[in-house]
Order: C-alpha cells, then sequence, then structure tokens
C-alpha cells in the first residue's frame, strides 16, 4: 500500500495544491493521465464543494485529503470538519432536459459518483468521512 | 489558460476560441470573461475548439451551460470541437452530448454551425 496525504485550507487557491498533489501521486505510482486527470476531477470536485458550502464560518478550517494506491485499487480519502453533508443525499440530475430547462450546476456530484466505483459517506463525531474506491489500472 | 480568437473567411459570421490549458476554477475564469465579451460585441456563432484543453472540472462544464443557455434565446449557438477522448467521456458523463453540437474538426464544427 503506497499512500500521500495532505492538508489544505479552506481557501479556493488551495485547488491548484490539489492538482499538484494528483500529479505527483500519479508520477510516483505510474498511473495513466486518465487516471491523473480522474483523481484531480474528483479532488477538484469534491473539496470546491467543501470550501463553498461547508462552513457556517469565516474561519480557517482544514481539510485532509489521503491518495492510497493497494495493488490496483485506489482510495481516495477527504475529511473536512465542516457542516454534516453526505454527497450521496444530493438527487442525480436529469440529464435528458433540453438546454433551456437544464438547471446550471449540480453536476460535481453525479461526475464523482460516475467516475468512482464506490462512495461511502460517514459522519464521524464533528467530522464528514468520505471515501471513494475505484480499480485502475497502471501503465 | 491561453486562449486564441479566430475567423475565417470560409466560414462567415463564425468565431472560433482555441483554448489551451486547463478549464478548472482559474481558467474557467478567463473562458467566462472571453466569451462574454465576445457575446457582448455581437458574436452569435461561436465555435469552441478544445484539443488542447486536458482538463474540464464541472466549473468548466456550469461554464459551458451558461453560455449556450446565454446564446440560444439570441439565435446563436455554441459547438464544441475535438475535444480529447477523456474530455468527451466526461462530456458523456455530464449529458452534455444531447445539449451541444460535439464536432470532430473545424470544418464539421462550421457544418454543424449552417
Amino acid at each position: 500500500m503506497s499512500s500521500v496525504s495532505a492538508v489544505f485550507v479552506n481557501q479556493r487557491a488551495e485547488i491548484e495544491r490539489l492538482a499538484r498533489l494528483a500529479e505527483r501521486f500519479g508520477t510516483e505510482q505510474h498511473l495513466s493521465d486518465d487516471d491523473v486527470m480522474m483523481i484531480n476531477l474528483v479532488l477538484d470536485e469534491v473539496v470546491a464543494n467543501i470550501i463553498s458550502h461547508g462552513y457556517d464560518d469565516a474561519g480557517e478550517h482544514q481539510i485532509h485529503v489521503t491518495l492510497a494506491l493497494d495493488d490496483a485499487d485506489l482510495t481516495i480519502r477527504v475529511e473536512d470538519d465542516g457542516r454534516p453533508f453526505n454527497p450521496l443525499d444530493a438527487p442525480p440530475p436529469d440529464l435528458t432536459l433540453p438546454l433551456e430547462d437544464r438547471p446550471v450546476g449540480g453536476l460535481g456530484i453525479h461526475i464523482v459518483r460516475s467516475v468512482m466505483d464506490a462512495v461511502e459517506h460517514r459522519r464521524d463525531g464533528s467530522r464528514n468521512v468520505l471515501i471513494m474506491r475505484k480499480a485502475i489500472g497502471r501503465t | 489558460m491561453d486562449i486564441v480568437e479566430s475567423t475565417s473567411a470560409g466560414s462567415p459570421g463564425v468565431l472560433t476560441l482555441t483554448l489551451n490549458g486547463r478549464l478548472d476554477a482559474d481558467g474557467t475564469d478567463t473562458f467566462a470573461g472571453r466569451l462574454a465579451i465576445c457575446i457582448d460585441r455581437g458574436e452569435r456563432r461561436i465555435v469552441l475548439d478544445l484539443a488542447a484543453v486536458d482538463y474540464v472540472s464541472s466549473v468548466g462544464l456550469r461554464s459551458l451551460v451558461l453560455g449556450a443557455k446565454r446564446l440560444a434565446p439570441l439565435g446563436g449557438r455554441l459547438v464544441l470541437c475535438q475535444p480529447q477522448a477523456r474530455i468527451r467521456q466526461l462530456l458523456d458523463i455530464a449529458g452534455f452530448t444531447s445539449m451541444f453540437p460535439i464536432a470532430a474538426s473545424r470544418d464539421e464544427a462550421a457544418e454543424r454551425m449552417a
């Protein structure tokens, strides 16, 4: 099992650091570009959501991110101390609606559920723990 | 995100925006700002050449929907052109293939505008 962990704060500028974490992990683990983009996208969606909607106060909060690879099983774990939020509660978007009726947002969680094999959320005390898994191929 | 604007005598009235970089939060700010300027000055038929875009987040996807929604009542249209395979896959997941014309080449994009 190889893993890398990093702590981010609830500021939008952190999204760029998230991308670097995904890229570094991808290089170290010899992942394909497609897998690196997938990790990047999932982190981007989940953490941006926490930063934008997770907190009731304007103070600084930490978001813990771990990427782990066990053989070909990738696990992405994101932990925050924001308000309770289970992304699995979000209703799926209606992708058959024509352009004029289509809401502008609401795609992030749908994308995460679509690209990962499994998504698990639990509330651990005052923290949200989101664990996402996917079987990936190594190059 | 670098953006090149171009027109072609063979496709009058069509503006092509060639995007180079990432449609992440920052890249999308740049792109959405440029697209708004183009629509404000009267461009209605806009091709987005995505061949050199290697990453799109949901913020980027949102900006595409916003652009298309703004153009539609003006009689305009946004055509996506040459997305990389993984971006194309994302567009499928997001249900965009039924919402946007997606062209495999600049020529096809011009045809989809006609």
